[in-house]
């Protein structure tokens, strides 16, 4: 099945990725295989911006192709048809019924009182990966005798974004696995909380310190002060040098 | 027991009527009348009155 094009492309990658291709196929692991997830209370601009292109998808089929693995990519695997659900998606039941069947990787304690299938945002959702192949981007719980804990993930945030960063640069993003790294979900944590900068989203503003805020209006008292100190000098000097002086300023405690 | 007498002298703040928040601060008699006078504000870099401010009681 592996065409000499899609031959090409792989041997076009730099070894490291193709190293990490091989550990982790493209098309167990990668992003483009993901099931299909309802995306819930996404903008619009997040769906445009985390849309991929439909090269990345070709590239995405052709690699799995080269990689010896089964060529039956699940039917709905294209992420732009899951990101362009629209927000509605959520209250039906059929998205209600995929949302509990998810794993959060994220909100462990799904049993908790108030939990709802609709809190899970949709980036958390966009992270998820079946259990039995594990995301080596993200951190998942080992079950031990003594309990459960948490395992960091395979690949560190570094090496990570320094995978994305390479992946990017030879348009094969969306083979790599989903992580907090890439692209897709970096937009839809933008969409979602926006500018951690608290003050400059629209139509807010930057509190400033107090000196700042204030700044304007101390100038004003300041300059009209100014404006009347000869008159008030002459009339000082008039009335002795202040022996008949009335309006002595008041002292604040 | 007899009361503690008061000092002869006090401690005033002559304020900047630049109102700059810069202030001098000088001693006087108590039975000295309120001090004013002209001097240099280095916020406004000008000389400017100063005038002493009243603390809770008022100035003769």
């Amino acid at each position: 099945m592996a065409t000499p094009q899609a031959g090409s492309l792989v041997t076009q990658l730099p070894l490291r990725l193709r190293n990490f291709f091989a550990r982790y196929p493209p098309h167990i692991y990668s992003a483009a295989v993901r099931p299909p997830l309802p995306t819930p209370n996404l903008p619009a601009a997040a769906v445009s911006a985390s849309a991929t292109s439909p090269v990345q998808s070709s590239a995405a089929a052709t690699v799995a192709a080269t990689a010896g693995a089964p060529t039956t990519i699940p039917p709905n695997t294209n992420p732009k048809t899951t990101a362009t659900e629209p927000s509605s998606s959520s209250s039906t039941p059929i998205a209600d019924a995929i949302f509990e069947s998810l794993p959060s990787p994220y909100t462990p304690n799904r049993d908790a009182k108030g939990y709802k299938p609709a809190d899970r945002s949709a980036s958390k959702a966009l992270l998820w990966t079946p259990a039995r192949h594990a995301n080596p981007f993200l951190p998942r719980k080992v079950w031990t005798t003594t309990g459960r804990r948490w395992s960091g993930p395979k690949f560190g945030l570094r090496r990570q974004a320094e995978l994305v960063k390479l992946a990017k640069k030879h348009g094969v993003e969306e083979l790599l696995p989903p992580g907090p790294k890439s692209t897709e979900y970096k937009a839809l944590r933008r969409a979602e909380q926006g500018l951690a900068i608290k003050g400059t989203g629209v139509g807010q503003k930057v509190k400033g310190h107090k000196w700042e805020r204030t700044m304007e209006t101390r100038l004003e008292v300041r300059r009209n002060a100014m404006l009347e100190m000869p008159e008030m000098v002459r009339l000082w000097k008039q009335r002795g040098h202040g022996r008949g002086w009335k309006q002595w300023p008041k002292r604040r405690q | 027991m007899a009361k503690k007498s008061k000092s002869r002298t006090i401690t005033v703040r002559l304020i900047s009527m630049a109102m700059t928040g810069f202030y001098r601060t000088m001693v006087r008699p108590r039975a000295h009348r309120p001090l004013s006078m002209l001097k240099y504000d280095p916020v406004v870099k000008k000389q400017v009155l100063f005038l002493e401010a009243t603390k809770g009681g008022r100035n003769r």
